[in-house]
């Protein structure tokens, strides 16, 4: 079981670098606050994982605390974006 | 147990690498979504490292409000830098090499400690878990920082209080009008959040009795509602709400050092709790950080005194 736990805890990590290609380059800013999401996410369900493999219950509220404060990154891109008009297309 | 290894060691090497490409990025924007992607990989080191208390920290602090922060004075800088050359401009060169050399010089420093370092190591640890059932709290973390350090706490609090007079003194709220208006996505996001998170942070604040949290994360926490009701225009501060928020951002620092007088008063050493009590002074403590560090840090996102006059238009 832990086996398994840690072989899907190695793959999620490597699709944790593999996200890493679109917050290098981009191109968008966009882009890369997206991506940087998607790895937010991914860091949650890592750290899950490792709650079990490492027998520490306790991680799950960091996940918590991670997925909770994972969308005020995004709101700020958001809000404090300027309103420009190649943005809509 | 050789997948164990392997993750490790894609995790160092993702951290050394996102490091260096923080650094090395020459789009601001870049490297704060670097800088932020960095802190999701340094919270599973400090995980991998069984320091569960300070990936908690990194989780609450360094992601949320710290990206935030960043991306916040990025904007606000480019927003003023408009026409203004001068404010884009590289630092120079001698300054980098300058940097570079004292970092180096940082860096072999904490390398000859580590080298150097009798072994074993000297620790507290011990003494730590000799002297936690008179501490009033069960997990190490929060004895050491509210009872056997206390002081550094208050310190650390003190250092929040005087970011925040800073920023009012010289924070300047004109620059971000241009800002677009949030849309119903947005609302039906903070209705349904908002109160999720008040309720994470009064769990963190509790937690931190037994298990990784505390005043520290909780505010954190509480503070990313102070952003969110920002943002999305929810609450506007106005210059009429310059004396509550004084009153807060004093909060930390005046109740802590006035347990520490009121110990004093008992009789005891500065912020030496009557043990039998230990666990309620703490929680009071506690809970006043946690309000005062949520508005610092609410305040210090907003950055700057408020001073635009009360509207009474219900415009949202």
């Amino acid at each position: 079981m832990s086996e398994v736990l840690l072989l899907l805890m190695v793959v999620l990590l490597l699709t944790l670098l593999g996200g890493l290609v679109r917050v290098v380059r981009g191109p968008s800013e966009a882009d890369r606050m997206l991506a940087a999401q998607l790895l937010g996410t991914t860091t949650v369900a890592l750290l899950m994982l490792m709650s079990v493999a490492m027998a520490m219950p306790r991680l799950l509220d960091i996940a918590l605390v991670f997925a909770i404060l994972a969308a005020i990154a995004v709101v700020c891109f958001v809000a404090t974006g300027e309103v420009r008009d190649h943005d809509a297309t | 147990m050789l997948l164990w290894l392997v993750f490790d060691l894609v995790l160092i090497g993702a951290i050394v690498w996102l490091a260096w490409a923080a650094l090395a990025a020459r789009d601001g924007f870049e490297m704060i979504v670097l800088f932020m992607v960095l802190g999701l990989f340094v919270a599973l080191a400090w995980v991998r490292l069984q320091a569960p208390d300070v990936a908690l920290a990194e989780a609450a602090v360094g992601s949320g409000i710290t990206g935030a922060l960043l991306l916040k004075t990025w904007r606000h800088r480019r927003g003023r830098a408009a026409g203004d050359a001068a404010a884009d401009a590289r630092p120079s060169r001698a300054l980098g090499f300058g940097v570079m050399g004292l970092v180096t010089v940082l860096t072999g420093m904490l390398a000859a400690v580590l080298v150097l370092i009798p072994r074993p190591a000297p620790s507290l640890a011990e003494t730590v878990f000799a002297n936690l059932a008179v501490s009033g709290v069960d997990n190490p973390v929060t004895a050491v920082l509210l009872n056997f350090r206390a002081y550094d706490t208050l310190l650390e609090v003190v250092v929040l209080f005087a970011v925040v007079v800073v920023v009012w003194l010289l924070g300047d709220a004109e620059a971000d009008r241009r800002a677009p208006r949030l849309g119903s996505i947005f609302f039906g996001f903070a209705r349904l959040v908002l109160p999720v998170m008040v309720l994470i942070a009064g769990y963190l604040l509790w937690l931190g009795g037994f298990a990784p949290g505390g005043a520290f994360q909780a505010g954190a926490v509480l503070g990313a509602v102070g952003i969110v009701l920002l943002l999305g225009r929810l609450y506007t501060p106005t210059a009429a709400d310059r004396l509550p928020a004084r009153l807060v951002f004093g909060l930390g620092t005046v109740g802590f050092a006035g347990a520490g007088l009121a110990t004093l008063a008992l009789g005891n050493a500065f912020l030496g709790y009557p043990p039998e009590a230990a666990k309620t002074w703490i929680l009071v403590i506690e809970a006043m950080l946690t309000v005062s560090i949520a508005a610092t840090l609410a305040g210090l996102f907003f950055g700057a005194a408020p001073s635009g006059r009360p509207t009474r238009e219900s415009d949202r």
